[in-house]
């Protein structure tokens, strides 16, 4: 009786038992990762306010510091370097490409550094880690949210006509935080691995920053009559750089003499799905070596 | 169901189940590479540390298990494969539940403040904000951190730690509970409170294996032992048996260390 109770218990006996050491699939992930929603929603809010706490203008300096930056800007390549090229609202299309660059910027790097922070919380409880990342994005997005309404201001002022077509400016921004999200897993799981990432992350942004048509219209270079051939090939390579299509597209909704031609849209829309899905397989498959030093 | 009809656990459901599990630590191949080594394809030496090495045991629903052993005996280890913080290299373990660890050497988040740490620990948990709230004065009057609850984690005493995690990981009432050392940092009377609770989280139905150096506390809690020594299973049985022998070992290795230098 009991020797053959005991060659059952190895295998009827693991029924309902979970394998704590087997890889989560994807819907199992997914479902451990809506069962920390919590997390996700109150972590970054707490994070936000306790940020910038001991500062004298505390969160105003996330709208006050972009917003110098756009001034400096606004000087050097509008008033004194003319690299506004004729563009009659260049105060507006700086605010809002400065503003979403600065946040995608904010978000891989918040990305990167989500792991390593948190590193006691993953040594200690297992959880999915991808709400590490997420939840540092999602307090860069909170924060983003009266930046944008600071920019719509701005562009309003600046002379900016209300349209129908400003509700696209919301999908076309989400396709940005879609996008974002996936570069923040790339980062996260880049700087378990190689620590150097975050001293490269900011020479990247900087020179992606200067790529991405923030600062000047690439359209108003090549609509000039004398451009020289090579500016013409160095302008169709713009479209599949994903910061110039994004930004571009979400300029198009709000500013009257921004086009997004159908390549914008189409490289907008492929790279937001592409590094969103691609990003959280390459982070996932990373999970067991987080938090392991 | 047959199969949970087990010599060994009685009646009860299996909820934790360990076979043959082999852990092993590759400690270059874990550490982070710089970009440069990656580059340079530069060799990675290849040392194995054979931490657990083919340990086997199931436990059901109400049993405390204390597992034993000399330090590096691969105890610690042995437990965080079963939370499933670091993988196996052979066997598996299963078990009813994700079990939760409790770890002595476990700060959560350092710079914040007891009450921030309560509150990110208790939703990396799985709880909602409003269980959380209602059972926040509950996890920290358990904790005895007073007044200390709104300065950051860095500046508590180990003690102040433990007891803090101690309190948020069984507020939910693990199924699961995994306990390493951290009650032997508690003074008297949190010790007290804790072994306790751990009891009567056995009785509802819950299952803790308990880590510790402390025989005594061992003895007292625990309906089983296991001893570990260098990764492998030494003995497995009644708490009394398991450490009497463990005692013996110690002493006659004592013994012969004491005769070696005389000689």
């Amino acid at each position: 009786m009991e020797t053959s109770l005991a060659k059952q218990s190895s295998t009827t006996a693991l029924d309902g038992l979970i394998d704590v050491s087997a890889s989560r699939t994807v819907p199992e992930y997914l479902a451990d990762l809506w069962r920390l929603r919590n997390f996700m929603a109150e972590v970054p809010r707490a994070d936000l306010r306790a940020r910038n706490m001991n500062t004298l203008l505390g969160n105003v300096w996330y709208l006050v510091s972009p917003l110098l930056q756009v001034g400096v800007y606004f000087l050097v390549f509008g008033e004194i370097l003319g690299v506004d090229r004729g563009l009659q609202n260049f105060l507006g299309y700086l605010t809002i490409g400065v503003f979403l660059f600065r946040y995608s910027q904010q978000c891989a790097i918040a990305g990167a550094k989500s792991l390593t922070t948190n590193e006691g919380l993953i040594k200690s409880i297992r959880f999915p880690r991808a709400v590490l990342p997420i939840s540092a994005v999602t307090a860069e997005t909170l924060a983003l949210v009266p930046a944008l309404g600071v920019a719509i201001v701005i562009t309003i002022l600046t002379g900016e006509a209300i349209e129908a077509r400003w509700l696209l400016f919301i999908p076309y921004v989400a396709l940005l935080v879609m996008f974002t999200m996936g570069i923040a897993f790339i980062t996260a799981r880049l700087n378990e691995t190689f620590r150097d990432i975050q001293n490269i992350l900011p020479i990247f942004f900087r020179l992606t920053f200067y790529l991405s048509g923030i600062l000047y219209s690439i359209d108003r270079f090549t609509a000039e009559p004398d451009t020289p051939q090579w500016v013409l090939n160095v302008a169709r390579l713009f479209p599949f750089n994903p910061w110039y299509s994004l930004i571009t597209l979400a300029k198009s909704s709000i500013l009257a003499e921004v086009d997004a031609p159908p390549e914008i849209w189409i490289s907008a829309v492929s790279w937001s799905i592409v590094a969103l899905i691609g990003g959280f397989l390459l982070f996932k498959a990373g999970e067991s070596t987080y938090g392991r030093n | 169901m047959a199969g949970t009809d087990l010599p060994g656990t009685g009646e009860r459901p299996i909820t934790l189940s360990v076979r043959d599990a082999s852990v092993v630590y590759r400690p270059s191949a874990d550490t982070k590479r710089s970009l440069r080594d990656s580059l340079l394809g530069r060799a990675q030496r290849s040392r194995e540390i054979h931490a657990v090495e083919g340990v086997s045991f199931d436990l059901a629903a109400g049993d405390i298990l204390g597992i034993i052993g000399s330090n590096g005996s691969g105890k610690s280890t042995l437990l965080r494969a079963i939370a499933g913080l670091i993988p196996l290299e052979s066997g598996s373990i299963y078990a009813r539940s994700i079990p939760t660890l409790l770890g002595v050497g476990a700060v959560l988040q350092p710079k914040l403040s007891g009450r921030r740490n309560i509150i990110i620990g208790g939703l990396a948990l799985g709880l909602d904000k409003m269980t959380l709230r209602d059972r926040f004065d509950d996890i920290v009057r358990f904790a005895g951190l007073g007044e200390f609850i709104d300065l950051p984690m860095q500046t508590y005493s180990s003690g102040m730690r433990a007891r803090l995690l101690f309190s948020v990981s069984t507020i939910v009432r693990p199924e699961l509970l995994l306990v390493d050392e951290a009650l032997a940092v508690g003074d008297a009377s949190f010790k007290r409170r804790s072994l306790k609770r751990l009891r009567s989280m056995a009785q509802d139905a819950g299952t803790v294996v308990l880590v510790s150096h402390k025989l005594g506390e061992i003895r007292g809690s625990c309906n089983r032992v296991i001893w570990l020594e260098k990764g492998e299973k030494r003995m497995d049985g009644e708490p009394a048996a398991v450490i009497e022998a463990y005692k013996d070992h110690w002493k006659a290795q004592d013994e012969a260390e004491a005769e070696a230098e005389q000689g």
